[in-house]
């Protein structure tokens, strides 16, 4: 049987969103499980964003990112079946997100004509150059150069402590969702996220000194707010 | 308080996780401490910057991951739409239909095998499956003394065939039979068949003798009764 969208829509997809987009994760799993597709591209709105955000600075690489991210999609689509309510939707999408990117890293670190470019573990607590962004003081720094400059900096904390302080401050997983998809124990969990962030606070000291990046930063936050207002509407 | 107990606060006050008894304490360190206040503020600059840095996705993501979706269920499914429901995902409701399955299977091989039958008998088994046969009233012989000769269940008819005999009581009836052929099994069929109406008219001829018998004992009675003609 062919997936074409309209196949599995008596109304608009967008129509159908509307419907669904009070109903819970948890709920709507169940829906799929039933054989309802739109409750699965309700999922996949809520989820691919944040799930990109993660994969992406986990793996540094938008493309290998984009097909994780896809490839966490698809999973929960063919196991759908599997899902039982004993954990949050979140916490399972994260735990098979989080299992497909250490395996991606795990075959990446197995090749050994591969060199890394990334920074020796030594120099984890070197701050990121900045240079480029200030080079021009009187231009605004595009957000594309400054998520690219936090993404540097996200991806030299070390990979265990980078997962869970990434389902925190991205993805806002609690504690406890964090300990079930890492299998940590909850002060683990707790104080790895605190060394990730003294960690990522000591990478960008010199652009959180920076008074154009600050205003450029209010300004991304007011366009992100205008555009939720937007959507809202 | 010192700074490292209270930086570990403001983690946990970032998180909405500190308990209210500590906030006290927390907020009269950071007053008076601007390393803690710089740290404070650090760490909510740092998400508001992940937070406004997020990546965004391509515009055609949806549609690949539809055609990736797809792909990967033609590719494990055979393209059902909904493999769970579709093709019997649910481990239970396999190994219930494999489970039922196994278990006809099971039954139908038996069923084959006693309908028909062991064939290969000794003649010098035939006096005790003669006299098994006439408690089980069947044409076949019991299980038991085929496997007790390590018989095997289903051959094929073998040449000096039992049906060129005449079928006439107990030299066929002690036979076990089975073949391979539609001829074999229509022609045990068809014995089968002449075997029951032997058994009726049998039935019938040893009811037949007994009112006789009934009919003779009760005349001798009656002719004892009779008075006895003096010469």
């Amino acid at each position: 049987m062919n997936l074409s969208r309209d196949d599995h829509f008596n109304v608009s997809p967008a129509a159908a969103r509307v419907d669904l987009c009070d109903v819970r994760d948890e709920d709507l799993i169940v829906q799929v499980q039933n054989g309802q597709r739109k409750a699965y591209d309700e999922l996949v709105s809520r989820y691919k964003g944040r799930l990109f955000s993660f994969i992406l600075r986990m793996v540094k690489d938008a493309d290998l990112a984009e097909e994780l991210t896809q490839e966490t999609l698809i999973r929960v689509y063919i196991h759908a079946a599997k899902y039982r309510e004993i954990a949050k939707f979140s916490t399972w999408i994260f735990t098979i997100a989080t299992n497909l990117v250490r395996n991606k890293m795990r075959q990446k670190s197995r090749r050994p004509w591969t060199i890394s470019l990334n920074p020796a573990p030594d120099d984890d607590e070197v701050p990121v150059d900045p240079a480029d962004t200030r080079a021009d003081t009187s231009a605004e720094v595009e957000r594309e150069e400054l998520a690219a400059l936090i993404n540097e900096a996200t991806s030299r904390i070390p990979e265990k402590y980078r997962i869970p302080f990434l389902l925190r401050e991205v993805d806002q997983l609690s504690y406890e969702e964090i300990q079930q998809v890492t299998g940590l124990k909850l002060g683990t969990v707790r104080s790895r996220i605190n060394r990730a962030r003294n960690r990522f606070r000591l990478l960008i000291k010199p652009l959180l000194k920076n008074e154009s990046l600050l205003a450029e930063l209010e300004q991304i936050e007011a366009r992100a707010a205008e555009d939720d207002d937007n959507d809202r509407h | 308080m010192r700074c490292s107990k209270a930086q570990e606060y403001l983690n946990l006050d970032l998180d909405g996780m500190l308990p209210p008894a500590a906030t006290g304490d927390l907020l009269e360190h950071v007053d008076k401490c601007p390393t803690c206040r710089e740290y404070r503020q650090d760490l909510e600059l740092s998400q508001r910057l992940l937070g406004a840095t997020a990546p965004t996705l391509p515009d055609n993501f949806d549609w690949k991951l539809q055609l990736k979706l797809n792909q990967t269920l033609k590719e494990t499914t055979g393209g059902a739409a909904y493999p769970w429901i579709e093709s019997g995902l649910d481990r239970g409701a396999w190994l219930r239909n494999f489970g039922t399955a196994a278990a006809m299977g099971m039954a139908a091989v038996l069923a084959f095998a006693l309908f028909l039958g062991p064939m290969d008998q000794s003649p010098s088994s035939a006096p005790m499956a003669s006299a098994s046969l006439s408690t089980l009233g069947s044409d076949r012989l019991p299980l038991s003394s085929n496997f007790a000769r390590g018989g095997t269940f289903g051959r094929q008819v073998r040449g000096g065939s039992p049906f060129t005999q005449p079928v006439s009581g107990g030299a066929v009836l002690d036979r076990g039979w089975s073949g391979s052929t539609f001829e074999d099994l229509q022609l045990i069929r068809r014995l089968r068949s002449e075997n029951q109406n032997l058994s009726t008219r049998l039935a019938q001829a040893q009811l037949q003798i007994r009112l006789m018998r009934a009919k003779l004992d009760s005349t001798r009675e009656n002719a004892l009764d009779l008075p006895v003609d003096e010469p």
